[in-house]
């Protein structure tokens, strides 16, 4: 078991070169550089400007400089933010949007995990019926669409949310609570399906039968018996559906206003801030291999049939 | 002798006539009532995006301006334009009443405008109805949210059409083959798998599209090149199972060629889960484009698409919340249908979910 851990950690490694590496040169090829929006600059600031970002060196030995410094875990200072380096924006950033993420990831599991059982046990009942119709909802609407129409109704209309902004404004707590519910839903939607179908499946099973044979009550054969293999699909969707909400976060924090990583991730693509951007995609790949490394190896722990060899 | 095809004649003799597997599907699927919904439904988006440029009367880009930021109503322009105007004519009352007589010009102005739209409350352009309201530029709604509905689903289907073609090409390859070709080409999908991908694809579409042009090339590149990964490992896994059975080796003892084995014997097999990925996949896709567009990274002016327009008008959602609302239900509904309708289709396709009820 501890190999296995050893040897799936050893293998984020390549990975995580490959996507440093591929949005390197993604970005160094792309046309115009960071300082070709400035207008009416004399040619000699750019050039002096290329000379103190090294960017009049060849590609590859820039490219060797970069790496060495990401391994020292320095990123290297922003092209637009000229003040800040690049650790200094996404340390400033990066707690708020991983606040926001893992509300949104609690409460999807949470909530969708309930929904999936209570459906499971009353299905074709109304509640099933119900969550379904709401999960097939959650699943169809994008998160751009519901995160306007709750400002709509409960800023614009109703009055008891705040329309934008972040804990540290004036409204406090409350407003987390509308992008927290936009970013979770599609989640929620996702494992409730997910849930109910799997606890459907063992349900019927034949252990399952046996333990109600036995004479169990209904409770313990939903506790110990169904809700322990049933719940397993869930933990290996985590993974994905925790990079959704990575993705899903850059388009929450625009809309809400919040000042997270996705907010200077979209600003900075446009402006062509080539180390902020980097910055940016090493730091979200890292969390998405780590998590999705975690999510491997508790699923190794719940599932005694896998094997690691 | 007439006696129907696929009836029993007794116990002994029965001729029925052969079940095909799509025959069987189709069985299923409409037995799915909410799978056949769904079916009419995708197949009038698909209708209206098609002949949408036979309707004249659909325009999403004439400017009338007097039109602008009208509500969707069931009653001509002419007679909106002028509740609009007496709605603000008897505010501006108001305030001239409270003493701020500086807006007595503005209220001259404003009669003359009821009296200029009344004059012209016949005229043809007068006399249009706008069921979704207007833009601020006095764009029709209704005309703007199904052309952009068509740019949307052209990015789905052009996505959807790329992957599968890679697809099921690098999936009956590496299947097929095996051995260190199988290896490379699992290990690269692996790879491209671990990219956090809609990242990468912000980063193309900033990076590469240029002021003030279309980009919509770009997003569709963005779009192919991942999209191809899932369906190359579900037709992988199909072909290795596949691969080793008895039609196939009598193929291959009659002499066909490996690329007759796999187009013709193997793929045929495997249309099924390709069709239910398809119609999965869509859907999403559709959802990544609207997601750009939604940044301001993904289809630009002059064209637009469901997820620009919501963009626009999640801007004027205080005064004009139809602006937001008209190409948000217009696409949560295609969307919604469309999940329905890949759901059916797994059901109805799925070998295994014969031995459920």
């Amino acid at each position: 078991m501890s190999r296995y851990i050893i040897r799936r950690f050893l293998s984020l490694i390549p990975t995580i070169f490959v996507i440093i590496t591929l949005s390197f040169f993604l970005i160094r090829f792309a046309p115009g550089g960071p300082f070709s929006s400035e207008k009416n600059v004399p040619e000699q600031v750019i050039q002096n400007l290329m000379k103190k970002y090294h960017m009049d060196e060849p590609l590859f030995k820039q490219y060797l400089s970069y790496m060495g410094d990401i391994l020292h875990g320095d990123l290297g200072p922003s092209f637009r933010y000229r003040d800040s380096t690049v650790n200094e924006l996404i340390g400033q950033s990066l707690p708020n949007s991983m606040l926001l993420g893992t509300i949104a990831l609690v409460l999807a599991t949470v909530a969708g995990i309930a929904v999936g059982i209570i459906s499971a046990l009353k299905q074709n009942h109304w509640q099933d019926y119900t969550f379904m119709s709401i999960a097939v909802v959650g699943i169809s609407v994008p998160l751009f669409v519901v995160g306007p129409i709750l400002q709509l109704v409960f800023a614009m209309r109703l009055h008891v949310l705040p329309l934008s902004g972040w804990i540290t404004g004036r409204e406090g707590i409350k407003a987390l609570i509308m992008p927290a519910i936009t970013l979770s839903f599609p989640y929620f939607a996702y494992i409730a399906r997910l849930s109910r179908a799997s606890l459907l499946e063992i349900l019927r099973s034949d252990y399952v039968r046996t333990a109600r044979a036995k004479g169990l009550a209904e409770r313990t054969v939903i506790t110990r018996h169904v809700l322990k293999g049933g719940l397993l699909p869930v933990v290996s969707y985590l993974g994905p559906a925790f990079s959704g909400i990575i993705t899903g976060s850059i388009v929450i924090e625009q809309v809400f206003a919040i000042p997270g990583v996705g907010r200077i991730f979209v600003q900075s693509a446009l402006n062509r801030d080539y180390t902020l951007i980097m910055g940016e995609v090493i730091v979200y790949s890292l969390i998405l291999v780590l998590m999705n490394f975690v999510v491997d190896i508790v699923y190794g722990f719940l599932d005694p049939r896998i094997a690691y060899n | 002798m007439s006696r129907k095809i696929g009836q029993a004649v007794n116990e002994f003799n029965q001729q029925m006539k052969p079940v095909s597997l799509w025959a069987d599907a189709w069985k299923r699927l409409r037995r799915n009532k909410m799978a056949l919904i769904s079916l009419w439904v995708v197949g009038f988006y698909a209708l209206v995006a098609l002949t949408a440029p036979l309707f004249p009367f659909l325009d999403y880009r004439t400017q009338v301006i007097e039109h602008a930021n009208l509500r969707p109503s069931l009653q001509p322009a002419g007679k909106l334009v002028i509740q609009k105007l007496e709605a603000h004519r008897a505010v501006l009352q108001e305030r001239i009443n409270e003493g701020m007589d500086n807006l007595k010009p503005d209220l001259e102005r404003t009669e003359a405008d009821i009296q200029y739209a009344k004059d012209h409350l016949n005229d043809p352009v007068n006399k249009k109805v706008y069921i979704f309201g207007t833009d601020n530029l006095g764009r029709d709604m209704l005309a703007k949210t199904i052309y952009g509905g068509r740019i949307s689903m052209m990015v789905g289907l052009i996505g959807t059409l790329t992957a599968v073609f890679v697809g099921i090409i690098v999936g009956a390859v590496s299947g097929y083959v095996g051995g260190w070709l199988d290896n490379l080409l699992m290990r690269f999908v692996d790879i491209m798998y671990s990219l956090p991908y809609m990242l990468i694809v912000i980063i193309l579409m900033a990076m590469f599209r240029k002021e003030g042009q279309s980009s919509i090339f770009i997003l569709f590149i963005g779009i192919a090149l991942v999209s191809w990964l899932t369906i190359a490992r579900v037709v992988r896994g199909q072909i290795i199972s596949l691969k080793n059975s008895e039609f196939v080796e009598a193929a291959r003892s009659m002499g066909a060629s490996t690329g007759r084995v796999i187009f013709r014997h193997l793929l045929p097999n495997t249309l099924g889960v390709i069709i239910v990925f398809t119609s999965l996949s869509l859907p999403s896709f559709i959802m990544n484009e609207s997601f750009l567009s939604f940044l301001g990274m993904g289809v630009s002016a002059p064209l637009s698409s469901w997820g620009s327009l919501v963009s626009e008008g999640a801007n004027t959602m205080e005064l004009y919340p139809w602006q937001l609302l008209a190409p948000a239900i217009e696409m949560t509904v295609f969307l919604f249908f469309m999940n329905f309708l890949g759901d059916g289709l797994r059901d109805a396709l799925d070998p295994q979910s014969k031995n459920r009820t």
